[in-house]
């Protein structure tokens, strides 16, 4: 409590003492709990989920990515393949991998050889009405180490997020080197979704990966299987810096599942950066198909934003059957 | 011999016209509007265009597209979505000659990127027409709007207004706009500026173009073909073609006529 004080006092420029106190007669005792009521009783999320038995995954993709920045080439391209798998094993836990493969790599010698995307155990679970993730493992952009992700849905339209990490780097490429855990990392938010327009506002601010502080805005349009979205943001590291990103789900869009499946990967993701700040804003991704549109957590598990309209993917459980 | 080989293509592009569906784009910034002239029409709530267009060197900026003195024809190509009826975004990117050979051909290119937004704020109704109001190198403009060294190729602003008249099935559109550019040597397409369009009712999936951009005359036309490829052919003068094509998808997965 006395840190609750100290931060919004320090940071918010809130009188926390004047605060309660107001709370302490029964007018503002009222406003405080038709508040709850408002925020937290019509919280609950609409049942646009699907359940399927656990099994494991199998899958691949395409990892395209393109840069604009050297005056004497058109563009630079990094295609490379990402082929992975997921172990749901029940109760969401989920032993997860993947490695990325080059094809073309116009990048520089550090891509040339494969890397190592992910390789994690995950578990979800929910305390009230708080949705948690922990992840421990390998994640992107060669980090590993332990990670944590809340989401706070307060009503249909407007939740809290908030990840905290505690990584260091693994480098497989030009040679095996590990650099034990050294760095915090987390970033906090909110998202506001608008069902009418299938409209999603995200706003963070936090310290990221390459120890610079910043935020990031972002505005998506859900569609029918794709998300666009626009964003920007600043960090001290390299400041200001704006762009565009598509995510897109790859078909076929009605699915079969059995024990074991092979499958394309769930999503193509594509990103466009202004000013190219590569070392700014930067935060790993701990699941290998985690994309903007689907958010950290499984549909089955918070149905949010984006799992509150129809599903990309129509699944027949041939197990249950 | 130019001039007969620009004719043939604008020919061509012609024929294909006898091929079913629509346009509406002022399609070399990948936003809806007429040739040269931007409009009112939107594209419906969904779409999402990626295309490349050729450009002649008279439709060019005087500045910026000049190499060892000489004007020369290029293209860009864009990506573009409409999130709402009422919002169109685009990212453009034009090609810069940077390396010419002894015979004056183009062998190294780079590119001027900018970003376009178009917002309508008054849906066409009855009795008045819609009006949008947009911007080109929107992201550049905010930046560098003050320093005179920094070249601003396209950044322009523009009001439109645009009202649709029905007549036995056939569509005459007529667009009005204001349009400034920042820097003084695109003054020329400045001001007023406009056109009008017809959709046949026997072939309302095909639009004709008749403008003046401030400076010139344009003539064209677009269409949408099997709902998914736009062409847009247009001629300055009957001597100077431009023309393009884009792939376009409703993300939200509806059809329409046009």
């Amino acid at each position: 409590m006395e840190f609750f004080a100290y931060f919004c006092s320090r940071f918010l420029h809130i009188n926390t003492t004047a605060m309660f106190q107001r709370y302490q007669s029964s007018q503002h005792r009222l406003l405080w709990v038709v508040l709850l009521i408002l925020f937290f009783g019509v919280s609950q999320p609409k049942a646009v989920s699907q359940t399927v038995s656990p099994g494991i995954d199998f899958f691949s993709g395409v990892d395209f990515n393109f840069r604009d920045i050297n005056y004497k080439t058109q563009y630079e391209f990094l295609i490379r393949l990402n082929p992975g798998f997921k172990w749901d094993m029940g109760n969401h836990w989920q032993l997860s991998g993947q490695v990325l493969i080059p094809i073309v790599n116009q990048y520089g010698t550090e891509y040339s050889f494969f890397q190592i995307n992910a390789l994690n155990v995950s578990k979800e679970f929910k305390i009230r009405n708080l949705y948690l993730k922990a992840t421990a493992g390998a994640f992107n952009l060669n980090t590993y180490g332990l990670d944590m992700k809340a989401f706070l849905p307060l009503c249909d339209w407007f939740a809290f997020e908030g990840q905290a990490g505690y990584v260091g780097f693994v480098f497989v490429s030009p040679r095996w080197e590990i650099v034990a855990p050294n760095r915090f990392v987390g970033t906090i938010g909110g998202d506001f979704y608008l069902p009418q327009w299938n409209t999603q506002f995200r706003g963070v601010f936090g310290r990221y990966l390459y120890r610079d502080l910043g935020f990031e805005l972002e505005a998506m349009r859900h569609f029918n299987h794709t998300t666009a979205s626009i964003y920007g943001r600043w960090s001290n590291n390299e400041g200001f810096d704006a762009g565009f990103r598509f995510i897109i789900a790859l078909p076929p869009y009605h699915r079969k599942h059995r024990a074991v499946n092979v499958r394309p990967i769930s999503n193509f993701r594509t990103s466009y950066s202004v000013m190219y700040n590569i070392y700014s804003n930067r935060m790993y991704k701990t699941d290998p198909e985690e994309n903007e549109r689907d958010g950290w957590f499984s549909r089955d598990f918070l149905q949010w934003g984006s799992h509150t309209m129809e599903p990309d993917f129509i699944i027949k459980d041939l197990r249950k059957q | 011999m130019t001039t007969m080989k620009n004719l043939h293509i604008l020919i061509a592009l012609m024929v294909l016209w006898l091929l079913p569906q629509v346009g509406k784009a002022q399609q070399y910034t990948g936003t809806s509007g007429l040739i040269h002239v931007p409009s009112a029409e939107m594209y419906h709530e969904g779409d999402a265009l990626i295309g490349a267009h050729f450009l002649n060197k008279h439709m060019m900026p005087d500045v910026g597209f000049i190499y060892l003195g000489k004007k020369y024809n290029t293209f860009d190509y864009y990506v573009s979505l409409a999130p709402y009826s009422w919002l169109e975004l685009s990212y453009v990117c034009t090609e810069r000659a940077r390396e010419m050979d002894a015979q004056g051909n183009i062998t190294k290119w780079s590119k001027d990127r900018y970003a376009s937004v178009k917002i309508r704020p008054l849906k066409e109704g009855k009795y008045y027409p819609a009006v949008a109001i947009g911007c080109n190198d929107i992201w550049t403009a905010a930046y560098y709007k003050f320093d005179p060294n920094i070249q601003l190729y396209y950044m322009n602003w523009y009001i439109a207004a645009t009202k649709h008249f029905n007549f036995s099935g056939n569509e005459l559109g007529v667009t009005l706009s204001y349009r400034h550019f920042l820097r003084s040597y695109n003054g020329k397409w400045n001001g007023i500026v406009g056109g009008i369009t017809f959709r046949p009712s026997f072939f309302p999936q095909a639009r004709l173009i008749a403008e003046y951009t401030g400076n010139e005359f344009l003539l064209g036309m677009d269409m949408l073909l099997w709902q998914h490829l736009r062409l847009q052919a247009s001629v300055k003068d009957f001597k100077y073609v431009n023309a393009g094509l884009c792939l376009q998808f409703n993300l939200l997965g509806k059809k329409y006529k046009y």
